[in-house]
């Protein structure tokens, strides 16, 4: 899977989790400082990307993870 | 000039394990002496020469703890009397306990709970400075009995209509009376902490001094410094008759009251009362008077159980106490309909429960980091969280994980109780709810959300 397949199911969890289109989504954006995630909704991202590409991911590094482009390389390494 | 501090970097943390050893209260450490000044001298108290002494805990829970409550039945004060052997060990830590002997029920209470066998705790009496209770005293077969002698003149003179004289000569003539019938005299000095110290206190203690030098050495009388009102004060400087270093000097040093003669009896009526009891053992006084979970006249006494935890710290020992009974204790008090205020320390139902976030992701690191002590071993009580909107998903994940009995490895990360997670805050942010969140509910979501743990769980407590 490329990184822009990778890209495109993120953009798609998190607009479903935190309920906005994805059109809004850009990969220098922040979690919580740039689209609004709270902490229960940072936790639900988590739990969507490890639903959507099926991985295990360890807790304290996932939620390390701040911003899309950041998540997108995590879960790229991740399939690697 | 001031000091200049300098960081001191270290790749280990310095948990300052020689204090806080987590498998127990933490210890007490002195790195010197009490000072006092008294009379324009420098008195010191060491703490060290207080550990040395037999200081033990005394109970009043069947006498002062009856004053606040309806009466305990007979069974349910050889209930208590038989945990409170069992809770005080085989040292004596709690060395006595007193009861009333007024009515038909007082006496069979007592001759019930002495019937136990039990060493620890001595039963002992409590009758009014009145010359005609002997008679129940005696019957009663005990050997040592307290006696009330108001000793500030709002009762001697408000209360008693007495003057000074009147009521220092009927004080000795009902303490001879005790020393005659073979009975060892507790004087209970009422209100002291608002008596006129030289004008009254002193000549009447000097007087039953003198007079204990006349009789057996096991005969000798004891005070009890009642701090009626609770209006003792702990802190150095403070002045007579309010301050309590003061106060014990002047009977152990200006007397000569030896320490195991000595009894502090506390009221809690600002909140001073179990540090005040603490300070009284540091200080000279070997027995700190106290009452099951502080129950007592208005506001209570020194709490039973907090005076053994302090005696634990104090010594960095259990010194044979047996922890767990207080738990049992709490539990029986709960089934015979007495309330016990979900933050008391040690024993309320939320004592170690938080609802903070930040303090559940702390618990889920490591437990030290939240609760007080061992409090798993020692009270069988696990530290908790309590969810409601405040507990973020650590609070959860950390109620989940205890629910399923999932520890170490095993434990579930915040990502697989989301839905938990999401549920618990759909009830505030949705349904504007106020009230936290049952262990009922709780346990329905896992079961909802997460099948194959709550199976397991099942299973697994079958």
């Amino acid at each position: 899977m490329n990184r822009e397949d990778v890209k495109s199911r993120v953009y798609k969890v998190i607009a479903n989790v935190l309920k906005i289109d994805t059109g809004q989504i850009e990969e220098n954006q922040s979690f919580s400082a740039d689209l609004g995630a709270e902490s229960v909704q940072s936790v639900e991202l988590m739990a969507g990307f490890e639903e959507e590409f099926e991985i295990e991911m360890d807790e304290d590094e996932a939620l390390g993870v701040q911003d899309v482009g950041g998540a997108i390389d995590f879960i790229c390494k991740h399939l690697d | 000039m001031t000091t200049k501090y300098e960081l001191q970097e270290t790749d280990e943390p310095n948990l300052l394990d020689d204090m806080f050893d987590y498998s127990q209260p933490p210890k007490i450490q002195f790195d010197g002496p009490l000072v006092e000044e008294i009379d324009g001298k420098q008195v010191s108290f060491d703490p060290q020469e207080a550990l040395q002494r037999d200081l033990v805990v005394t109970d009043t829970t069947f006498r002062d703890g009856q004053q606040a409550r309806p009466p305990y039945t007979v069974e349910q004060q050889v209930k208590l009397f038989d945990m409170m052997a069992k809770l005080g060990g085989p040292n004596g830590v709690i060395r006595q306990t007193e009861f009333f002997l007024y009515t038909a029920n007082d006496r069979k209470a007592l001759d019930d709970c002495r019937a136990l066998g039990h060493k620890f705790p001595e039963v002992t009496s409590w009758i009014r400075a009145d010359k005609g209770d002997f008679r129940l005293v005696k019957e009663a077969q005990v050997k040592e009995t307290g006696l009330l002698t108001p000793s500030s003149d709002y009762h001697i003179f408000y209360k008693l209509k007495k003057d000074r004289r009147k009521a220092f000569d009927d004080y000795i003539e009902v303490i001879d009376a005790a020393w005659e019938a073979g009975i060892r005299p507790r004087v209970h000095l009422e209100d002291v902490t608002r008596a006129d110290f030289d004008g009254f206190v002193m000549p009447y203690v000097s007087e039953l001094k003198r007079r204990s030098e006349q009789v057996p050495a096991d005969m000798h009388v004891k005070i009890r410094l009642c701090d009626t009102m609770g209006f003792g004060v702990s802190t150095p400087g403070v002045k007579l008759p309010r301050s309590i270093p003061k106060m014990i000097h002047r009977m152990t040093h200006d007397i000569g009251i030896p320490p195991e003669c000595l009894e502090w009896h506390g009221h809690n009526d600002f909140h001073k009362v179990h540090i005040n009891g603490a300070t009284a053992w540091l200080y000279g006084c070997n027995a700190v008077n106290t009452t099951l979970f502080g129950f007592g006249e208005r506001t209570g006494n020194p709490p039973l159980e907090g005076a053994l935890i302090e005696y634990i710290a104090l010594h960095g020992d259990l010194c044979g106490i047996n922890t767990l009974m207080i738990q049992e204790m709490a539990d029986y008090m709960r089934s015979i309909g007495v309330d016990i205020a979900h933050n008391y320390p040690f024993v309320g139902r939320d004592f170690n429960t938080t609802r903070a976030g930040i303090h559940a992701g702390g618990l889920r690191s490591d437990e030290r980091i939240y609760n007080i002590f061992d409090t798993t071993t020692l009270f069988k009580r696990p530290p908790r969280v309590s969810i409601t909107d405040k507990s973020g998903v650590d609070g959860v994940a950390l109620w989940v994980n205890a629910f399923l009995g999932l520890e170490g490895d095993e434990r579930l990360s915040k990502i697989k109780v989301h839905k938990v997670a999401r549920w618990v805050m759909d009830q505030y942010e949705v349904h504007s709810r106020m009230s936290a969140i049952t262990d009922e509910e709780l346990e329905e979501q896992v079961k909802q959300s997460m099948p194959d743990q709550y199976a397991a769980r099942v299973k697994k407590a079958s």
